[in-house]
């Protein structure tokens, strides 16, 4: 009985792979701020956001899974092939810009995260930069995959969180399937709201990660039913962490009225007299997993993702002289985030703010690619689009490009006001 | 003159107006066309996109004006381009696609190609003189619109050129009824060493990576597959039809093609030995029994032996009859009539001995050998601590069943690091 236990659940993480990191490491210092925010300030009503958000990155995430399997070729790279070099190149530099921003909120993240325990940042964020870097340079695609699952399965302790705040479940399940009374939409930044917990949970840079490392892991398509599960499983449990981060502040924050979060690490120092140690040491742990996490991921992506699509050699098989310009973007990528989060009164928000409204820009334009590489016959054969799975795609992008069509002016609008 | 060194590129080459004689605008150039075949790399025509659609012009039947436009000599031999011919069009087929330098030996991605006008038979012809792949064909390639053509020429000159020259261009076709229409078939690539092609094939799509295989002849190709990584070895193989696998695994040493044929799953590495010719199948069979860990696991039965009562000349002999690569073979080894090892002449010694020499005078008294069981650990031991360069392999009765050569130690060393 027990071994037959085991064989199931060692079955399920052998599925696990790209799909499952992708989408957790998309739960970074930005969504959990996000989350954290509308939880403390919106209590339990933005939990209807959840199921909707989880189709959604279910069907774009699957398409690139698919388009990896079959093409054995990143995104970038097919983008190069379909569209040319022009359109790659600012698909590109879009992209070096958002995820530069990105990369700057992960080491704030760290930073905030171990200030918490009292690190001091100008100590801990240099450290884990070293770290970064060498775990891509030294380690291979396998040893790397085990660290980022074991990373993802730490998840588990914003769960734990969640249980620890004591939440009302009856509310909270409620809310999950149910949408607010009419009374939430008129109050001042609910709206905002929604538009950004949808907005921070579709990025651009995942579409070319994923399927990137599915090209690199090599799955073969009699075996991608495998890969989709680990898709649909990753973008499951990525959403049920969200969703206890969320629960996890309204019971606490919410409950006591404390909504104001400027950066991720408030929510954990927020909650230590509300919940007690264990969940402060808890999201506070979480926190600093999650950045660390999608600092070793994001500027090693950029990386790759560039160097394929603009045709410099890459890889870290390759050394500093074979591949420069990868080395070197990589280097400044990670250097440039330190060297940011370090300099003393940087406009953090401003550049955050600035890398989100590009942001806007950039995923519309590849979601698009996307699905209009995915229906290409040449390419795919008879792993094209069905006509309802294009109906849903298209209607995916169409949303999510309108909502963060409105994000982006917004916060422009916000800049503007200040 | 100054065009013949600079010639034009591709990319500005594209959208020129093309005029009639009496000066009025024909078309604008859409393509140029490549032959292919007996006349692979020559200029086959500019592919013009013109009222009536595209049409394909000889290129000495165009010539330059100081406008910049490019001027029919007579419209009668404009012909229509009907899409079937044997063509590769740089644009459509080369620009921003993946090929093979194959004197660089890797893989890389076309920004611009390189053309040259020169003079035929008193015309102006067009030839492609290489293929550029760094920033300078990139450069033309982002600002082409944003700035005069003349002035982005100068420009993008400015930038070291990284250029392949159009003969060790090797251009990659996945599709397979294409590939025969086109006649590509990769003979500049075969000449590659197979460890070369093998870290080619490691940069490129699987159905690229397969394209190429197949059309290798099955020894480069088989030759090529040992030099690959196992994982993607086994993709490769599970990719193809069990006929053409069993064609090159055949060709492939049986150590490493028992290696590969473990991998697979039992039904695949069963219809792949039932396509192999009989003697083949039974030496990879027998390898197959072994534990892939031990020493006949690593072991090839390829070796050269010759009888313990033999002399020089029989041994010499014994060598030029050996069926495998003879490139590899460092000793010789003696048997009984039960296949008993009982000496190891090392090749060197019997270069320089006469030939009317017996061998078993020239054997070391105290040769090593190893047991087919044996861990490879032991075997990597043995290799370091007495120096050798192959292994001979013996069952429980003392017959000699393979050897382990030097190069399969390192590999499995390597693996281990």
């Amino acid at each position: 009985m027990l071994k037959r236990w085991r064989t199931r659940i060692f079955l399920f993480l052998a599925v696990l792979g790209p799909g499952f990191i992708t989408a957790n490491v998309d739960n970074d210092p930005n969504g959990i701020l996000t989350y954290s925010q509308s939880g403390a300030q919106f209590g339990y009503s933005l939990l209807w956001t959840i199921i909707p958000i989880t189709v959604a990155l279910i069907i774009v995430q699957e398409m690139c899974a698919r388009m990896g399997v079959v093409t054995g070729k990143g995104l970038s790279d097919l983008i190069r092939e379909e569209f040319g070099l022009r359109m790659t190149f600012i698909v590109m530099v879009l992209l070096v810009i958002v995820n530069f921003g990105n990369v700057i909120g992960e080491f704030a993240g760290i930073a905030g995260s171990l200030q918490l325990f009292h690190l001091s940042k100008y100590i801990s964020v240099p450290i884990c930069a070293a770290l970064v870097w060498l775990l891509a340079v030294r380690g291979d695609y396998k040893s790397v995959e085990k660290v980022f699952l074991t990373a993802s399965a730490f998840y588990i302790a914003y769960i734990i969180t969640g249980v620890l705040s004591g939440p009302s479940w009856h509310t909270a399940i409620v809310a999950t399937v149910k949408l607010p009374p009419r009374a939430f939409w008129n109050q001042h930044g609910y709206v905002f709201m929604v538009v950004s917990v949808i907005g921070t949970t579709i990025a651009p840079w995942m579409q070319f990660y994923l399927q990137s490392s599915i090209v690199e892991k090599g799955v073969s398509i009699r075996k991608y039913a495998a890969t989709r599960l680990d898709v649909i499983v990753g973008s499951i449990f990525t959403d049920v962490v969200a969703w206890f981060i969320i629960v996890a502040c309204a019971a606490t924050l919410w409950a006591h009225g404390m909504g104001n979060i400027a950066m991720p690490a408030d929510a954990a120092e927020a909650m230590k007299p509300l919940a007690g140690s264990y969940a402060f040491l808890l999201f506070a742990f979480g926190l600093f997993n999650a950045s660390f996490f999608a600092a070793s991921v994001l500027p090693l992506s950029t990386a790759y993702t560039v160097c394929e699509g603009l045709g410099f050699e890459s890889g870290v098989d390759r050394n500093f002289a074979q591949a420069p310009f990868f080395y070197w973007l990589y280097t400044l990528l990670i250097a440039g985030g330190v060297a940011v989060v370090l300099i003393p009164d940087f406009p953090l928000v401003q550049f955050s703010i600035f890398s989100q409204a590009l942001n806007g820009i950039l995923l519309p334009i590849v979601i698009v690619f996307m699905l209009l590489l995915i229906n290409r016959k040449d390419l795919m054969g008879k792993h094209v689009n069905s006509h309802w799975f294009n109906a849903a795609a298209w209607l995916t992008a169409i949303i999510v490009t309108i909502l963060s069509g409105i994000l982006m002016f917004q916060q422009i609008g916000n800049v503007w006001k200040h | 003159m100054n065009e013949k060194r600079n010639g034009p590129s591709l990319t500005l080459l594209l959208g020129t107006p093309i005029t009639e004689p009496r000066g009025s605008l024909f078309g604008r150039l859409n393509d140029i066309a490549v032959a292919t075949g007996t006349d692979a790399g020559r200029i086959a025509g500019l592919v013009l996109k013109t009222k009536k659609g595209l049409e394909l012009v000889p290129a000495t039947e165009v010539m330059g004006t100081p406008s910049g436009a490019l001027e029919l000599r007579s419209t009668e031999a404009v012909q229509p381009l009907r899409g079937d011919e044997n063509f590769i069009l740089l644009k459509h087929d080369l620009l921003d696609r993946q090929i093979i330098d194959v004197h660089g030996r890797k893989v890389v991605r076309v920004n611009d190609v390189d053309l040259q006008w020169f003079s035929r038979e008193e015309k102006q012809d067009l030839r492609v003189r290489e293929v550029e792949v760094g920033l300078r064909g990139a450069v033309r390639r982002l600002l082409l619109g944003v700035m005069p053509r003349n002035a982005l020429d100068k420009l993008a000159r400015q930038f070291p050129p990284r250029v392949i020259p159009w003969e060790f261009v090797d251009v990659i076709e996945v599709d397979p009824a294409r590939r025969v229409k086109l006649k590509i078939e990769h003979d500049r690539l075969a000449q590659m060493h197979p460890s070369d092609i093998a870290d080619i094939l490691e940069d490129l799509a699987p159905a690229e990576r397969e394209a190429i295989l197949t059309t290798l002849d099955e020894e480069v190709a088989a030759e090529t597959l040992e030099e690959v990584e196992p994982k993607l070895q086994k993709a490769l193989v599970e990719s193809m039809d069990f006929e053409t696998a069993a064609g090159i695994v055949e060709e492939m040493d049986p150590g490493a093609a028992a290696d590969l044929l473990a991998e697979l799953p039992e039904e695949r590495s069963e219809a792949i030995l039932g396509e192999m010719a009989p003697e083949e199948r039974q030496e990879v069979e027998e390898l197959l029994e072994f534990r892939e860990d031990s020493a006949a696991g690593r072991m090839t039965p390829a070796f050269v032996q010759a009888r313990v009562e033999a002399t020089v000349a029989d041994g010499i002999e014994a060598l030029r009859m050996f069926e495998a690569d003879p490139e590899g073979v460092t000793e010789i080894y003696l048997v009984d009539e039960k296949r008993a090892l009982k000496g190891v002449v090392p090749l060197a010694r019997m270069i320089l001995a006469k030939p009317e020499t017996r061998l078993d005078v020239l054997t070391d008294p105290r040769f090593i050998s190893c047991r087919a069981d044996a861990h490879q650990n032991d075997v990597a031991e043995l290799f370091d601590k007495y120096n050798l360069r192959a292994l001979p392999v013996v069952d429980s009765e003392g017959r000699l069943v393979g050897i382990v050569e030097a190069d399969h130690v390192i590999a499995f060393l390597r693996d281990r690091l």
